[in-house]
């Protein structure tokens, strides 16, 4: 029997004091994510390249004479890790006090996006709000940029970059970018000037992968007053056939805002500027709202579901009976769900035993 | 596709042609634009400058409408530098040996008469493609809406066999659907040839099966196109029911189109706006929108996915199956008591080979791409594997044709048309959707700055557009995106109504209009 | 001449090897800045995103975006010159445009000014005057010398000086009757490590660089002597330009490299012009380029100028300031010698390192061993500055006591003051005082007391100097030069500057203290690379040495 030697070796580390396989190429991060051991994070965005930033995830690695980051660091055969200890612990409670002292506030609305709440749940998580480390804060919100989109609040930035990674790495689109350095650190575009004079094409990536809310969908954060519980619902975006995943924020009979789903199985988190910004004709006042029937004086007048689906199916019928059953023809839509397209192509097919029927493809 | 999305970050090469993917598919040119990140190499084709063509290493700069010249001219030199991919030509096509023999006459210098690129670039995308181990083409409404709409994709195809490029990871023959549900309305049987599933109409079979389904003689021939329909407006057709498309601004010859629909007896419209479309009709129905429907769409992977309805109604707006159903059963047609979208679905699945395997709540997920032939099945993100679905893939011979219109002395100008970015279609959606406005606000027709100079245009002036059809009033803008010779504008606005202008013909097996080509005369406002 | 249009600029230099920073540097002196324009004729050319590239120009300190930048006047407020009135100087030049520049590497010289291409020294706006490095003084020990054996020879820096006293001997004698095996093993022999800081034995690198796969390999050599009290590789570049180059020769030699980069930071025009005429002279005598010495090996060597940003003397970051990419640290591993530049197996030496090589490969290892004290081998060149009287580089045996050094060689704190405290590695190391002042110089002698030797550059603080202010000082610099790539620094070092500048902080002493221990911990051991690791030394040593000037600062 041929044996794989690859296959045969079975590699090896310990975690926590627990012995666990890993494969070639995984990072401790990842072996202990998998190990369903949590390790806190602030720049880590699974879909991204480690960056190893935060340092939130450094463990302790036996032989090793400090702490590693666990993000960026490759599992090795024999490796000791121990994940948490106190020392860990304090250096991360100290990490977050610092975090904590650098910015203008800590809690935002979750409407500003996916990943907003990151910083205060550890913040709380490890006890952080201790007003330690006092000092002058970091990053300087954008006012002058007027786009409606993507709210650059600048004061909350902690200069994770998962903005600027998520723009190149992701979308491709390298719009935004790190300016200077140290504390003086900026998130920029070309020439720090508005997005829209930018590459970005507004997809708002930078903003659902940002862990503290200092990008904020504005289009959401318009209900940050209404009363009622956030709400999400999943299901597909409305627009091209690539079919991304997404989920619907709601508050009460209100959409509020659109949010990628990370593990759409089409998307991965991305979305395009339809799909993250363009929802709200969902509640457009020239929404259709009752059914209208044209009248004698020739202008469409609002009528009843009953009157109405009684005048739509007469028309059929007296053209069935007038001209016999190739006279009527259905078009469906390549915009509304399969249950609509089947029962179009049904009602023809069922109701006059032909195939003159046909959807806006050749559009 | 006959690939999934995920395998657009796999190719070594990719081909894109008649696609403006990251503008009409963003998300999906983010998997393109990882690939060349991580070393992949890209060929774009397209009359225009587009985001793409700048991605790519390798831009080929057709002239409008002579991709088949293209196409053949590549076929060419793949056959003539031996990288044709034998045993799989061998083995899984047929019609091949005709057709190598068939294109030594298109050299790259015949193609670049025709398409205007150097014939050294033509051989350079061809020895790529030819030699790559997975090479992926893409392509979209540039390949399809021509009037030979038909032999484009066939020509794409004819590429993909020569050279073993379909049925693996990371290859294919991908086209990109424009529409969130388009590929579902297909799969549901919204199309004149084919029963849900894509069983013929012709097959007296199906026929029977569907007749004996739905408890009505079916006719066992396809029926009319749309295009065909909205011809006999007002003769052979009388009464038509419509959901969900506004077909005075997205068709073609737009006067011809309502005169049609003013010419009906009975017009039915179902959508969830008011549209130019419903503004003729006899009955407009309020349907829900998304967001506030419960249902299944299917993407461009063939991915069958649940739509969930998360606020209510507006007002006392239904679902349109429930519209539909409703009128079915008002004129007495059986077979329409549904109480769910779920019933539909199952009853579809019934129904559907493709689908044989699914039913509403094993889709909850996502996960599977049709076929599912059995609840066995995990699903098919490749297809083409081992077979194809008929056998033997076949090799068409064909050859190029001009576009139904050329350009001449009085239009003496290339037309083509499209999407953009932060619109969509007729702007139903975007258009009320807020902020959209704050970068695209209205529509602007792109020029070759030489050619805004040379025309006595001014950038941001206003010009006549005419065609043999029409004259509408644009917006000009100066860009290199346009090369010389050519215009561009979006179907979006209706105030730049563009439809006017197109409809210079028809694919002949398809019957999808040339929006692609139109010889225009452009002048100063 | 004319000038060169954009589009010249870009194709001489879009397909040389790391072509940004000489790029940015051909627009930079053609324009006197940087200018939008030329930015975007950049990123269109070499196809780099132009808000990445924008984000990476603001990141040098040297690269000027308002008209007329470049040539105005960079005065040092470096920790040592900010002590002689760099702070009066620049305000005596603003009229002139005259902005500060951290510390230019001229410690042992009057205030430097650096004006485009030239640097000036002097106290006082009317004294500034352009001059040569000074050569190292003359040789107190009673040993031997290395690096600095030669360099006092008369023409040493020209090729026939050079070749006049043993230059290329070495070079010759390994190349024809050795082998790169050999080379290594004598290098290993030699036990020579980086003479840069980190230590790392030369020829275990070496050896790692040759092993490693790739489809070519690199020789960079880190002249990018940003650590403040540190000029000793200028001395070498200006002096001995070829020293440098032979060693870069026999390190591609031995590594199997067929390209080597000098990355030199912006504060040393003139060396790169020195630099820039070797590399010429070399290559004309067939010393570089294809099939050196006949012996088939092809070697090139390209110079390429940073733009001011210490954190390049770190190598990732030098690495990603080549290849044109934001200068944050890499990751490590992996490590350079598999994936260094463009991901290719690289050898990162530091200019001394390189420099000790020829005069091992002439005299052999043996010879070098034993210019070592005791266990020590080979020597260490020291940049000594400050409040000593005679400050300049020292090459000093391995094991030598720093009092002798201090005492001995230098002369002492001038003006009949005495020795507060020293720096160790620049600032790097912080503070030694008292007892610790009777370390050897060596590494486990100073790691004994919690510092290190570094990259050698030793400051003295005679006993009128205020500590805290020294401190404070060094901890700009350290907040100044963080890249802002890992939380712990970034925040950490502006916190502690803050606290010893009294501008935040807790005012009880006990509060205070816990702070700056808890700041300075969690930076020693979560920090992404060694500026935020070193950066708390500062802080550790004042509170050990000085606890009562600390209490003092707090409660006032």
């Amino acid at each position: 029997m041929i044996v794989d030697a690859t296959q045969g070796r079975a590699l090896r580390m310990t975690l926590d004091g627990e012995e666990v396989r890993f494969s070639d190429g995984e990072t401790i991060y990842e072996v202990a994510t998998r190990q369903h051991t949590p390790i806190p994070t602030l720049c880590y965005d699974p879909r991204l390249e480690p960056f190893g930033g935060c340092r939130m995830c450094v463990v302790e690695v036996e032989g090793a004479r400090t702490p590693v980051a666990s993000c960026t660091t490759p599992a090795t055969a024999g490796m000791v890790v121990r994940t948490k200890n106190v020392a860990l612990e304090k250096h991360r409670k100290t990490l977050l006090e610092l975090v904590v002292s650098e910015n203008r506030e800590v809690d935002v609305d979750p409407l500003r996006g996916y990943a907003s709440q990151e910083v205060a749940t550890l913040v709380d998580e490890y006890g952080a709000r201790t007003g330690r480390f006092q000092g002058q804060r970091s990053g300087t919100s954008n006012e002058t940029d007027d786009n409606p989109f993507i709210k650059r609040d600048y004061d909350l930035c902690i200069s994770c970059y998962r903005c600027v990674r998520v723009c190149a790495e992701q979308e491709g689109d390298h719009a935004i970018a790190v300016m200077n350095r140290g504390f003086q650190t900026q998130i920029t575009t070309e020439f720090n000037g508005r997005l829209k004079d930018s590459a970005c094409t507004f997809c708002g990536q930078c903003v659902q992968t940002c862990p503290t809310g200092a990008l904020g969908d504005i289009k959401a954060m318009r209900a940050e007053p209404l009363p009622g519980e956030l709400k999400k619902t999943r299901t597909i975006c409305p627009y091209c056939g690539v079919g991304c995943s997404v989920d619907l924020l709601t508050k009460g009979e209100r959409l509020v805002g659109v949010q990628p789903a990370m593990d759409g199985p089409a998307n991965k988190g991305a979305l395009c500027i339809k799909g993250q910004f363009a929802f709200d004709f969902v509640h457009h006042e020239e929404r259709l709202k009752t059914p209208l029937v044209r009248g004698d004086d020739g202008e469409l007048h609002e009528a009843s579901w009953d009157e109405a689906l009684d005048r739509a199916a007469d028309g059929f019928r007296r053209a069935r009976e007038e001209h016999g059953r190739y006279s009527i023809y259905g078009v469906a839509s390549g915009r509304a769900p399969h249950e609509a397209a089947y029962t179009m192509q049904k009602f023809i097919r069922a109701g006059f035993g032909t195939n003159y029927i046909d959807n806006c493809s050749r559009a | 596709m006959s690939n999934p999305l995920i395998d657009m970050e796999k190719p070594d090469v990719i081909f894109c042609i008649g696609t403006n993917m990251t503008e009409c598919h963003p998300v999906a040119a983010t998997g393109l634009k990882k690939a060349i990140a991580h070393g992949s190499r890209m060929i774009v084709a397209d009359p225009r400058k587009i985001p793409l063509a700048r991605l790519a290493q390798l831009y080929l700069p057709i002239r409008v409408g002579s991709d088949v010249a293209l196409l053949l001219g590549m076929a060419h030199v793949i056959a003539r530098e031996g990288l044709v991919d034998r045993q799989f030509m061998d083995s899984r096509t047929s019609g091949g040996d005709e057709f190598i023999e068939h294109v030594k006459p298109f050299t790259p210098e015949w193609a670049a008469e025709i398409t205007g690129v150097p014939a050294k670039d033509i051989e350079t995308a061809a020895i790529w493609y030819g030699s790559a181990e997975q090479g992926a083409i893409y392509y979209t409404l540039g390949i399809t809406e021509h009037i030979c709409g038909v032999d484009n994709v066939q020509s794409l195809c004819n590429l993909a066999l020569m050279t073993g490029n379909i049925g693996r990871e990371g290859t294919g023959v991908n086209p990109m659907r424009g529409q969130n549900n388009i590929q579902g309305a297909g799969d549901c049987g919204a199309v004149p040839s084919h029963f849900p599933g894509f069983q013929s109409c012709a097959e007296p079979e199906n026929a029977r099966k569907f007749s004996e389904a739905y408890g009505t003689e079916i006719d066992a021939e396809k029926g009319i196109t749309k295009v065909t329909a909205l011809n006999q407006c007002g003769d052979q057709i009388r009464a038509l029911l419509i959901d969900g498309e506004n077909t005075v601004v997205s068709d073609p010859e737009r006067e011809h189109c309502e005169h049609a629909l003013k010419s009906l007896d009975h017009l039915v419209v179902i959508d969830i706006f008011l549209t130019e479309t419903g503004e003729l009709a006899d009955v407009v129905l309020p349907a829900t929108s998304w967001g506030e429907t419960d249902g299944v769409c299917a993407n461009t992977e063939r991915r069958v996915q649940r739509l969930r309805a998360a606020v209510p109604p507006a007002g006392q707006a239904k679902p349109d199956w429930w519209i539909v159903s409703q009128i079915a059963q008002r004129i007495g047609t059986p077979g329409f008591e549904y109480e769910s979208a779920k019933d539909i679905f199952n009853e579809l699945c019934g129904l559907s080979p493709i689908y044989a395997g699914l039913d509403w709540d094993r889709i909850d997920q996502g996960e599977y791409q049709w076929p599912v032939p059995d609840k066995d099945h995990p699903g098919t993100p490749i297809l083409h594997v081992r077979e194809f679905k008929n056998g033997r893939g076949l090799f068409k011979i064909l050859g190029y044709r001009d576009p139904a219109e050329v350009i001449d002395d009085d239009f003496p100008v290339w037309l083509t048309t499209g999407r953009r970015l932060q619109s969509y279609h007729t702007r139903t959606q975007t258009g009320r959707s807020q902020g959209i406005d704050y970068l695209l606000s209205e529509e602007l027709l792109e020029v070759h700055p030489h050619d805004v100079a040379s025309w006595g245009l001014v950038d941001g002036g206003q010009c006549h557009l005419s065609s043999r059809r029409g004259k509408i009033m644009a917006k000009i803008k100066a860009t290199d995106q346009s090369p010389r010779g050519t215009v561009f504008c979006s179907f979006s606005f209706n105030d730049t109504p563009v439809n006017i202008l197109t409809g210079s013909g028809y694919d002949p097996v398809t019957e999808t209009a040339e929006l692609k080509v139109c010889a225009v005369r452009v002048e100063p406002a | 001449m004319a000038l060169l249009s954009n589009s010249d600029i870009i194709e001489h230099w879009k397909s040389a090897a790391a072509p940004l920073l000489p790029v940015l540097h051909a627009f930079h002196d053609r324009d006197g800045h940087l200018s939008e324009d030329a930015l975007r004729a950049v990123s269109d050319g070499l196809g780099i995103p132009i808000a990445e590239l924008f984000g990476s120009v603001t990141f040098y300190h040297h690269f000027a975006r308002e008209a007329g930048g470049r040539d105005a006047p960079r005065v040092c407020t470096g920790n040592i010159c900010a002590l002689r009135g760099a702070h009066e100087l620049l305000d005596a030049l603003r009229s002139e445009g005259a902005t500060p520049m951290p510390c230019a590497g001229r410690c042992d010289q009057p205030i430097p000014v650096l004006r485009g291409d030239k640097v000036f020294v002097g106290l006082t706006a009317d004294s500034l005057a352009h001059g040569p490095t000074p050569l190292p003084p003359r040789y107190p020990g009673d040993g031997e010398e290395c690096v600095f054996s030669a360099i006092r020879e008369p023409g040493r820096a020209t090729l026939p000086g050079y070749r006049n006293s043993g230059g290329y001997e070495g070079l010759e004698k390994l190349i024809k009757s050795g082998s790169p095996g050999e080379t290594i093993e004598l290098v290993n022999e030699s036990k020579l490590a980086g003479r840069g800081g980190a230590g790392f034995p030369t020829g275990r690198k070496w050896q790692a660089v040759a092993d490693a796969e790739g489809e070519s390999k690199f020789i960079v050599c880190n002249a990018d002597e940003g650590e403040p009290g540190c000029f000793k590789d200028r001395a070498i570049m200006d002096h001995d330009p070829h020293a440098v180059l032979e060693g870069m020769i026999i390190a591609g030699y031995a590594c199997g490299a067929g390209q080597g980069f000098i990355y030199l930071r912006y504060e040393y025009p003139e060396t790169f012009a020195g630099l820039e005429r070797a590399i010429a002279d070399a290559d004309a005598a067939g010393l570089l380029g294809e099939n050196i010495l006949g012996s088939g090996f092809s070697f090139r060597i390209d110079v390429r100028r940073g733009a001011g940003a210490y954190i390049c003397g770190e190598e990732g970051s030098l690495l990603n300031s080549l290849e044109g990419k934001h200068p944050f640290p890499r990751n490590r591993p992996p490590f350079p010698v598999t994936h260094g530049y463009n991901q290719q197996p690289t050898a990162v030496n530091n200019v001394e390192t390189l420099a000790s090589v020829p005069h091992i490969a002439r005299r052999g290892a043996a010879w070098y061993c034993a210019l070592g004290i005791g266990d020590q081998a080979g020597t260490k060149l020291i940049s000594l500055s400050g409040d000593i009287e005679r400050p300049g580089n020292y090459e000093v045996p391995l094991g030598l006591p720093l009092q002798t050094l201090l005492n001995d060689w230098a002369g002492g704190a001038p003006h009949g003051r005495e020795i507060q405290a020293v720096t160790m590695a620049g600032l790097s190391g912080g503070f030694l005082a008292g007892a610790d002042l009777n370390v050897t110089l060596d590494e486990p002698s100073i790691r004994s007391c919690g510092s290190f030797l570094g990259a050698g550059g030793v400051i003295v603080f005679d006993d009128s100097r205020d500590m805290v202010k020294a401190a404070r000082d060094a901890m700009e610099f350290f907040a100044h030069e963080s890249c802002g790539k890992c939380f712990p620094c970034r925040i950490g070092t502006q916190r502690l500057t803050e606290r010893l500048a009294g501008e935040a902080g807790p005012a009880s002493l006990a509060d205070w203290k816990t702070e700056v221990e808890d700041i300075g911990s969690t930076m020693r051991a979560t920090s992404a690379c060694g500026l935020g690791v070193a950066a708390p030394m500062i802080t550790d040593s004042l509170m050990k040495y000085f606890p009562d000037k600390v209490e003092k600062h707090v409660q006032t």
